[in-house]
């Protein structure tokens, strides 16, 4: 319900960084999203296009990758969570498969821009 | 040692793994100091939000903080009457309630004596951590004991947003539905507490507490419980008593 605002702050973080680098427009722009966020691929991307009209990011294509979860553990475990099941949606099993204790979430709550493609330009350093 | 305290240090932990994770080394244009990976992490700029609340309220200025979240409906405004009527009689309260419109909710813990600031989201579904901000800056915070923040009516988009409280507090009531706690399983674990309300009429609204217990224990393990019934002020003493402690009530 949130992705408008989210899709403000990426495209105008693309926006920026491709103005600092004199590029005129923006080819692709790729996503990371955590997959133990709330944050819909698909009306993010949508988000994302009508929010990048007018702008340099306006033709580019969009892509987004899901992240998984990931967890650390007081006792030293490390790794990727079971999920649990018979849920509506997926989410990590934040027992620690070692102790029972709770994990923490290392990976998995992100949503960044992980990368724009722009056309070559001779300014490059 | 209170659970609040235990569960903060591990959001803050998270937090910090957040800002040390994995860059993308072909990332195109962003900017070049250390705090790239910061910046480049939306939802981590409105947990920052937060933590500046956090750092502005709590460590700055001694205000004990909590936030309520859950449906409208669920009983987020009469468990806050409840504990205000409990507090000591020299303690100052604020509060900062969210609504997508009106003040109804501002009214009530007016009439309790509380200071109170109305945020209206309007088109959001949620509080977050600037519109926070810019309520904590109408409160004279010397003169402020604790203050409670109470979100949105709304059982999705406040995970995605910590507002800087020592302790994020979801009430659901048995009336939701004994399903839920399944049904929102990644507010369960953005949150530090529990509170299942209305817990008098369980039985008459076919909702069973022990199996909503179940499904917390599975979905946020340690995630403390407690059952009340805020109309008649049962099962608020247990609750209140393991919010954190006023300044007044340290040794410094």
């Amino acid at each position: 319900m949130h992705e408008l605002s989210i899709a403000r702050s990426l495209v105008e973080q693309a926006v920026d960084a491709a103005a600092d680098h004199g590029a005129e427009r923006i080819d692709r722009l790729e996503l990371e999203i955590g997959e133990a966020t709330h944050l819909n691929p698909d009306q993010l991307t949508f988000c994302v296009e009508t929010v990048a009209a007018e702008t340099p990011a306006a033709e580019a294509d969009i892509a987004v990758t899901s992240v998984s979860p990931e967890g650390v553990c007081d006792c030293g475990w490390s790794g990727r969570p079971a999920e649990i099941q018979d849920l509506p949606m997926a989410v990590p099993d934040l027992r620690c498969p070692e102790c029972d204790s709770r994990l923490e979430l290392t990976a998995g709550t992100e949503c960044r821009l992980a990368r724009i493609s722009v056309p070559e330009t001779d300014d490059t350093t | 040692m209170h659970m609040h305290t235990h569960r903060l240090e591990r959001s803050m932990d998270r937090l910090v793994t957040d800002l040390l994770g994995p860059l993308s080394l072909h990332r195109f244009g962003h900017s070049h100091d250390d705090g790239a990976a910061d910046e480049d992490d939306v939802l981590e700029q409105f947990r920052k939000q937060a933590r500046n609340v956090h750092e502005e309220v709590v460590h700055d200025h001694d205000v004990s903080c909590v936030e309520f979240l859950g449906s409208t409906g669920s009983g987020k405004t009469t468990l806050v009457e409840r504990l205000v009527e409990r507090a000591p009689p020299e303690e100052t309260i604020g509060a900062i309630v969210g609504d997508v419109a009106g003040d109804d909710d501002a009214s009530r813990l007016e009439a309790h004596g509380v200071e109170v600031v109305n945020v209206n989201t309007g088109k959001e579904c949620h509080l977050d951590g600037s519109l926070v901000a810019d309520a904590v800056a109408e409160f004279d915070l010397d003169s402020l004991d604790r203050l409670y923040v109470e979100n949105v009516g709304n059982m999705v988009c406040p995970a995605d947003f910590p507002l800087g409280a020592q302790a994020r507090v979801l009430v659901v009531s048995t009336t939701e539905g004994d399903d839920v706690v399944r049904k929102h399983p990644l507010l369960f674990q953005a949150c530090d507490a529990a509170v299942v309300n209305k817990a008098d009429i369980a039985d008459a609204v076919g909702a069973d507490t022990d199996s909503m217990r179940d499904d917390i224990d599975e979905i946020a393990p340690e995630m403390p419980v407690f059952e009340t019934n805020a109309r008649d002020g049962v099962g608020i003493d247990a609750l209140s008593s393991s919010l954190p402690d006023t300044p007044h009530a340290h040794t410094h």
